[in-house]
């Protein structure tokens, strides 16, 4: 492991984890607007996540091991995804850090730990999130796949920090593809951030959660862990989605100054992101649930017209 | 030094076998013990061996035995069967451990003393099999295979459900040897010789190789469990005691893979369109297997649905393998065709692993159905994690064996730009997309049956009762969860210590990554967190306490699947109501059915069969016991002999 890369990895983490709290407000906030509240403060995640460490953590008499080691295992492999979708600096990837189907399966090793620990309490609420959690994660994959298949496509390569860099060199969307590819991947985020019209996050109702039912059992800092991971995992994608198709400003060299601009030009550009994911979900009713595969056909439809084009052009 | 062990090995297999004999007039456990200590011996060397030759890379052949005039039973092992055998030896040294402890508990008296014998014995043919240097003896041991492994599934004959299961079994088993033995025959006239060596084809002969090609082909996917001709896995497995699955499904199954790969690549040069068929039917039953796995809920009967999905998963990687070597890929060829096999090995660990530790629940639990069980990892803590370590490699999650291997597939078919036909790229893509749909359904199908049998609380008696099992039941197992985990941890090292460097990822770094980041959350929050742990109910909406019939069943957690692909299943829900009135308001009484289509079953296997019965009872009528009918048939032959020799004179 080179200097630079364990820079890079800190810088990224660090970043990571502080600003993800931010979007998931920001998120909030516009909802709020839209539906003419208020809303919380924009640092309310921060907030909401500095009481939960106080918080004592309350196990069922049912849970297992389980139970205790998910929110372990949930944040750290998030935490390893963070590293490898760059932020706000690239640098040359080690030892296959940045492989895009590593990626993925990172994000369902966390999947698969929650949606046990869902079962793990023997209540009938996290039973239910973690079969529709299972069932949704099922149905999107091959699109998913077929997304980052067409993005290895475009960008001749299988590693997202080497695409990043690509990007980022470029300073423009390197194909027009891009933009296809880009509607896809914001029906993925939606979709793996359990958001309207996949999910309802600010509902407690059995007839619409699936991510909040899954955690209903968590508690104390395991809560906060879980909600730290979910709000890193959104920013991962949004991260995706912005530095791949809007890549200017990103930093290419380790200088303090570079990193700054490049952070603050994120944060903006995250921000721009999280108005329009909050105002499309506004806009947005929640779909009855087994008409969700359409939705996911819509998606595929669009990653694999980027192929066929590649593929004829 | 090689010779003296292989023959070692051979002589010890078969002294596991005879040392049982006379074990079947008494009861005596030291014999089991011994004879089981034997397989377990002669696996481990058989291992050895293997990785011997693996490492050097120099092929070894054993001197030919002459065992009657005509027939030769010779041996010859290269870098191919080694890997094979190595996979045979290594596994069935673990099952044999497990049965140790398996086999007291057993039903059956004395009969235990046979069921350690016929095991050893097939082994032993198994490797025989593998090592065959020619087609004569291939067939000979792959009909020995045949013929101990229906004694091994048929142990408990007593019940109708085994019998059933049993005679299925023979027919299927014996379809698969009369395909083989029909492909080596059409072998045979195309190349003039028995040896298992490079065949090529000219033009004359070319419908010769390909009519060889196909029947091997159908009798080797017959006894690997591809759709179509699949359905006796789901039958075997569960009938068989657990041991006997886990060898059926980890190791059996891929001696028929071992048949396709070596025929594959040292007798014929495939086609392209030979790649595409392997292929298109390694994906269709990679996808059908995980969503009839997702259905099941006989926990045994869920895992050889879930073998099939896996064999479809090795055979999409041969299938990729001879597209591009058609394609002239020769990288992307080797890279898949490793995928093949390391998947090959990782599915005969995770599901040994799976199966045995299955037969350690249903040992407890003295049921198969998921649905009677929950709540086990309190009672068998380690047996659970054991469990739960093959659901992790099984699901293809990192870092383990199974992702490793799924990750070479993943990254072949990404790769799959380069190659030049625009319609064959596009049908990759399809294959791509339907291979990540039955990896996510995999993971899906390992949450519910690791949280129905282990979490949660115990919904029945037996379950509350259930205990953990005792040490060579949990020793065998450990073996093989280890084995994963270092396949899957160092699965970038080990490739390059055997001469791949591969465009892969260190999953070593990703693990050492995870504990990194755990432990850096772990040290930030034992600084800021709240150290307090309290122990209470789960919340019930207000309820005092929830009785265990409110958890999520297995049926439930695979609802919304089983709806989604309601079309795939062919479920038919029926229903009739009756109303007291007439504007049908109020209910009275009524029926609803749901029932599950076997769909092969009823379009494929039964018209094939009432076809057949149909046939022999026209030819059974002229058979009619009458003497005079049988006069006519003799002056008929007579006529029609002396007929024939003047008209060919």
């Amino acid at each position: 492991m080179t200097a630079d890369f364990l820079l890079y990895g800190v810088i990224n983490t660090l970043c990571v984890v502080l600003i993800s709290p931010l979007f998931v407000s920001l998120v909030k906030k516009v909802k709020a607007w839209s539906q003419g509240r208020q809303g919380p403060s924009v640092f309310q995640t921060y907030y909401t996540l500095a009481k939960l460490l106080k918080k004592e953590v309350i196990y069922s008499r049912n849970a297992s091991w389980i139970m205790r080691i998910t929110p372990w295992a949930c944040i750290s492999a998030i935490l390893v995804a963070s590293l490898f979708v760059p932020l706000v600096v690239v640098t040359e990837p080690v030892g296959g850090i940045g492989n895009i189907i590593l990626f993925l399966y990172l994000l369902v090793l966390a999947r698969f730990f929650m949606a046990l620990s869902g079962l793990d309490a023997g209540s009938a609420f996290g039973g239910m999130g973690s079969s529709r959690e299972m069932s949704i994660s099922a149905v999107i994959e091959p699109t998913t796949i077929i997304v980052f298949a067409a993005l290895a496509f475009v960008f001749k390569s299988l590693n997202l920090i080497d695409m990043v860099t690509v990007a980022a060199a470029a300073g423009i969307p390197v194909s027009p593809t891009l933009i296809l590819i880009g509607i896809s991947l914001f029906i993925i985020l939606i979709v793996e951030t359990s958001r309207i019209p996949v999910d309802n996050p600010e509902t407690h109702l059995e007839l619409t959660m699936i991510h909040e039912g899954m955690i209903l059992e968590q508690s104390g800092r395991n809560l906060a862990l879980m909600e730290l991971s979910a709000a890193i995992k959104q920013t991962l994608l949004m991260a995706l989605l912005i530095n791949l198709l809007i890549p200017w400003g990103l930093a290419t060299t380790f200088s303090f100054a570079a990193i700054a601009v490049a952070l603050c030009l994120f944060a903006a550009k995250g921000a721009i992101l999280a108005l329009v994911i909050g105002l499309f979900e506004s806009s947005m009713s929640k779909m009855r649930f087994f008409r969700l595969p359409s939705l996911f056909m819509m998606a595929f439809f669009f990653s694999t017209l980027t192929i066929i084009i590649e593929v004829f052009a | 030094m090689i010779g003296l062990l292989f023959y070692a090995v051979i002589a010890l297999f078969l002294a596991g076998t005879v040392i049982s004999l006379p074990g079947t007039a008494r009861d005596t456990r030291i014999i089991r013990t011994l004879s089981l200590a034997c397989t377990a011996g002669a696996s481990l060397l058989l291992a050895v061996l293997s990785l011997i030759i693996l490492v050097s890379g120099v092929p070894f052949t054993p001197a030919a035995w002459q065992l009657f005039p005509g027939f030769s039973v010779d041996f010859f092992i290269d870098r191919l069967a080694a890997f094979f055998l190595f996979l045979i030896g290594s596994v069935s040294a673990c099952v044999a451990i497990y049965t140790m402890g398996y086999v007291e508990h057993m039903e059956g008296g004395n009969r235990r003393n046979l069921l350690c014998g016929c095991i050893s014995l097939f082994v032993l043919v198994m490797a025989l099999i593998v090592a065959s240097e020619n087609t004569i003896s291939f067939l000979f041991f792959w009909e020995l295979m045949a013929a101990v492994s229906f004694f091994l599934v048929m142990y408990e004959y007593t019940q109708e459900e085994t019998r059933k299961a049993g005679i299925f079994y023979f027919v299927m088993t014996h379809l698969s040897t009369l395909f083989v033995m029909l492909g080596i025959i059409a072998f045979y006239y195309a190349s003039g010789s028995f040896a298992i060596a490079p065949l090529h084809a000219t033009p004359v002969s070319l419908p010769l190789v390909t009519a060889a090609f196909l029947l091997l082909f159908v009798g080797f996917s017959i006894k690997a469990g591809i759709i179509p001709f699949h359905k006796w896995l789901p039958y075997a497995h569960p009938a068989s005691p657990s041991p006997v699955s886990a060898l059926m499904s980890g190791v059996m199954l891929k001696v028929a893979v071992y048949g396709l790969l070596r025929f594959i690549i040292t007798v014929f040069s495939p086609d392209l369109w030979w790649g595409v068929l392997i292929l298109a039917l390694g994906i269709a039953s990679a996808v059908l297997g995980v969503i009839y796995a997702l259905k099941e809920h006989d926990i045994k009967g869920m895992l050889a649905y879930s073998s099939i999905e896996n064999i479809g998963i090795i055979f999409v990687g041969i299938g990729l393998f001879v597209i591009f070597s058609c394609s002239g890929l020769a990288v992307l060829a080797t890279l898949s065709l490793l995928a093949a096999l390391f998947h090959s090995l990782n599915h005969a660990l995770f599901k040994s692993l799976l199966f045995l530790t299955a037969g350690s629940v249903v040992h407890a639990t003295h049921t198969r159905d998921i649905e009677k069980m929950g709540g086990l990892s309190g009672k068998m803590p380690y047996t659970s994690v054991l469990f739960f370590t093959g659901a992790i490699a099984i699901a293809a999650l990192p870092p383990l064996n199974g992702f490793a291997s799924e990750l070479m597939m993943y990254i072949a078919f990404f790769q799959s730009v380069t190659v030049v036909d625009p319609l064959l790229k596009v049908l990759l893509f399809i294959c791509l997309a339907l291979f990540a749909l039955t990896s996510a359904l995999s993971a899906a199908c390992f949450v519910k049956a690791f949280g129905s049998v282990f979490l949660a609380q115990p919904r029945s008696p037996e379950s509350e009762g259930a205990h953990e099992v005792n040490f060579p039941m949990l020793a065998g197992p450990a073996i093989l969860a280890a084995a994963c985990v270092i396949l899957g941890v160092f699965a970038y090292q080990i490739l390059t210590a055997f001469g791949y460097v591969l465009p892969i990822p260190d999953l070593f770094l990703v693990s050492l990554l995870l504990l990194i980041m755990a432990a850096l959350t772990y040290v930030v929050l034992y600084f800021t967190a709240s150290h307090d742990i309290r122990i209470s109910e789960t919340w019930g909406c207000g309820a005092k306490s929830q009785p265990s019939s409110t958890e999520y069943t297995g049926h439930g957690f695979s609802e919304p699947i089983v709806t989604i692909f309601s079309s795939i299943y062919r479920t038919k829900k029926s229903s009739t109501k009756t109303y007291y009135d007439q504007h049908d308001c109020i209910f009275a009484e009524g029926t609803a059915e749901i029932r599950l289509l076997k769909f092969f079953e009823e379009y494929l296997y039964l018209p094939i069969a009432r076809g057949a019965t149909r046939a022999s009872a026209r030819i059974a009528r002229i058979q009619n016991g009458c003497l005079d009918t049988y006069l006519l048939y003799v002056f008929i032959a007579v006529v029609a002999v002396i007929l024939f020799l003047g008209w060919s004179a």
